[in-house]
């Protein structure tokens, strides 16, 4: 059924209430009489706006074609002055010659609430506006509107802009990286033998038996986990390696109940007798994993098998904090049922905020104080709880790959400050980290504050960012064609 | 009595006659306004003719430069 557009007002002639008059027939007649003639009043207006759109569409046309006339008299009279014998036509002339582009003009917004008919925009005007919350705005701390909060018409096209401008930078940095292992090449020969040699030694190993195997891990000198050579072939990215695969080691009931937790975990928790390994050695096998995501490295924390973190580390730790911030995230749905109604004023739970990406990186940087990073509290390596392994990215994995570059942080600071209270025993050790992190969380905002100022001055309609990321997406794909071809050279 | 009700009658088909030309009124200016979809038809052959144009116009002007 077709949206109406023109509602002609008094809808029913005669149903009203009548008046206590003696002849009410004559009532009747005369109330429906003076309804028919507001009918027939709404009914001009009506017209009056349908012929009067016709006739701007009509003007439009009509200019159009007057000056495709007049072109096309231009031409005629240029064709019939163009003389075959006078033309020189050479090769060369042909090949430097610029190409013909044609004016590819994209129609925009075409459903913007300017292109609205006029009889819609009144029907639309006729309904109640949102509560003025954008009064509460002078009082927000984070600058944004407190509206958008409530309802934000823009949060979609926000939404796929951000996507989009994301997408071109990974884009951007992948090419990057292929430029930088271009430059290595002549190193790259080295890789394939080095795998073919390994996979060799670990079957001779395996021939003698599991147990063998364990016992050449323990004698290893270097503090690099040398399983992770054997056991998938590929060197230095340890997210290869489930926790499944290694080996049984005896003491491994503690670290195997809280290893399925933490599947989604990039480095698995490593078992008990890796106990021998220095943090330096997890710091090593996270540097050896370029393609973690960049909040994971700063977060140095290990909800995995450690004493003094008796409940399970990794979802406690993010719900006390999210009672701190101002929104919630609800499209990051497994916060939402735990944590209790925001403090601040706009009312939002049911409406996706665009607010959310932001949000969310408070968790980590209020997780530091709740998870101390075991590098500080074992200097020397060798106590019996494991080294941690990597941080946790199970709680915030959904906020962090839109907002890499997006802490909020000056809201964060004062929520650090409640789970420091509630941990003040570890809180000493780490004071000179939260410190650096705090610095080095003020210098993203300040570049965050320049991503921003250049993307209001660039183009900010669907058109530019389309063709800037498909235009950078096949560049991608150009470097890519020939670095392939690069390799059957090498060949 | 009766007579009221034939006046009232009378009135009422007046009324109905009334009503049922301003309802042919609305449907007049229903199918006006759909005739719209034939401006949009035209201003696609517009819009294909002006690129022909300014294709030709391209290669008019490169001759003439060439002399």
């Amino acid at each position: 059924m077709p949206l109406v557009t023109r509602n002609i007002e008094p809808r029913h002639l005669c149903r009203q209430t009548l008046p206590s008059v003696r002849s009410e027939l004559e009532c009747v007649t005369n109330i429906t009489l003076a309804n028919v003639i507001r009918q027939l009043g709404s009914l001009s207006k009506y017209a009056e706006d349908i012929f009067g759109e016709l006739f701007t569409q009509a003007n439009t046309f009509a200019s159009r074609v007057s000056s495709l006339a007049e072109r096309v008299d231009r031409l005629q009279v240029k064709v019939t002055q163009l003389d075959p014998k006078e033309e020189e036509v050479s090769l060369q002339g042909i090949n430097t010659r610029k190409a013909f582009r044609s004016s590819t003009i994209q129609d925009q917004k075409l459903f913007d609430r300017n292109s609205l008919p006029v009889p819609v925009l009144e029907t639309y005007n006729t309904c109640d506006t949102p509560p003025p919350l954008n009064n509460l705005t002078p009082y927000r701390d984070d600058g944004k509107e407190a509206l958008k909060f409530y309802t934000d018409p823009s949060y979609f096209f926000d939404l796929w802009k951000e996507k989009m401008l994301q997408d071109t930078k990974d884009i951007m940095k992948e090419k990057r990286k292929h430029r930088k292992e271009k430059k290595d090449n002549p190193n790259r020969g080295n890789v394939n033998p080095r795998k073919i040699k390994t996979r060799k030694e670990e079957w001779e190993k395996m021939k003698m038996g599991q147990e063998f195997v364990e016992s050449k891990e323990k004698l290893g000198p270097s503090g690099y986990p040398p399983t992770l050579v054997y056991q998938n072939g590929s060197i230095g990215c340890v997210e290869n390696v489930d926790a499944s695969s290694y080996p049984p080691p005896p003491q491994s009931d503690s670290a195997s109940s809280p290893s399925p937790s933490f599947s989604e975990d990039n480095l698995p928790p490593p078992p008990a007798e890796f106990s021998g390994y220095t943090l330096n050695n997890k710091r090593m096998d996270q540097e050896q994993c370029p393609s973690h995501p960049p909040p994971a490295p700063p977060l140095g924390s290990p909800p995995g098998p450690k004493p003094g973190f008796a409940p399970p580390p990794a979802p406690p730790p993010p719900p006390p904090p999210m009672i701190g911030i101002p929104s919630p995230p609800p499209p990051v749905g497994f916060v939402s049922p735990g944590t209790p109604p925001p403090p601040s004023p706009p009312s939002f739970p049911p409406h996706p905020d665009f607010a959310a990406p932001p949000p969310p990186p408070p968790p980590p940087a209020t997780d530091y104080p709740t998870l101390p990073p075991p590098p500080l509290s074992q200097p020397t390596g060798g106590a019996p709880p494991p080294p941690p392994p990597p941080p946790p990215p199970g709680p915030p994995p959904p906020p962090f790959t839109g907002a890499d570059g997006q802490p909020a942080v000056p809201p964060l600071l004062s929520d650090t400050t409640k789970p420091k209270s509630s941990l003040p025993a570890v809180s000493d050790a780490r004071s000179d980290l939260l410190s650096a992190i705090r610095q080095g969380f003020q210098l993203r905002r300040v570049e965050e504050q320049r991503e921003q100022e250049k993307r209001d001055v660039v183009g900010n309609d669907v058109a530019t960012i389309l063709s800037r990321r498909i235009a950078v997406e096949y560049s991608d794909s150009e470097d890519d064609s020939s670095e392939f071809d690069e390799d059957d050279w090498s060949d | 009595m009766a007579g009221q009700e034939d006046l009232d009658w009378a009135n009422w088909e007046y009324i109905e006659i009334i009503t049922s030309n301003i309802k042919k009124i609305t449907d007049f200016l229903n199918s006006f306004d759909m005739s719209r979809s034939r401006f949009a038809t035209l201003r696609e052959k517009l819009t294909a003719l002006e690129q022909r144009i300014e294709y030709t116009e391209a290669w008019v002007t490169k001759g003439e430069m060439l002399t």
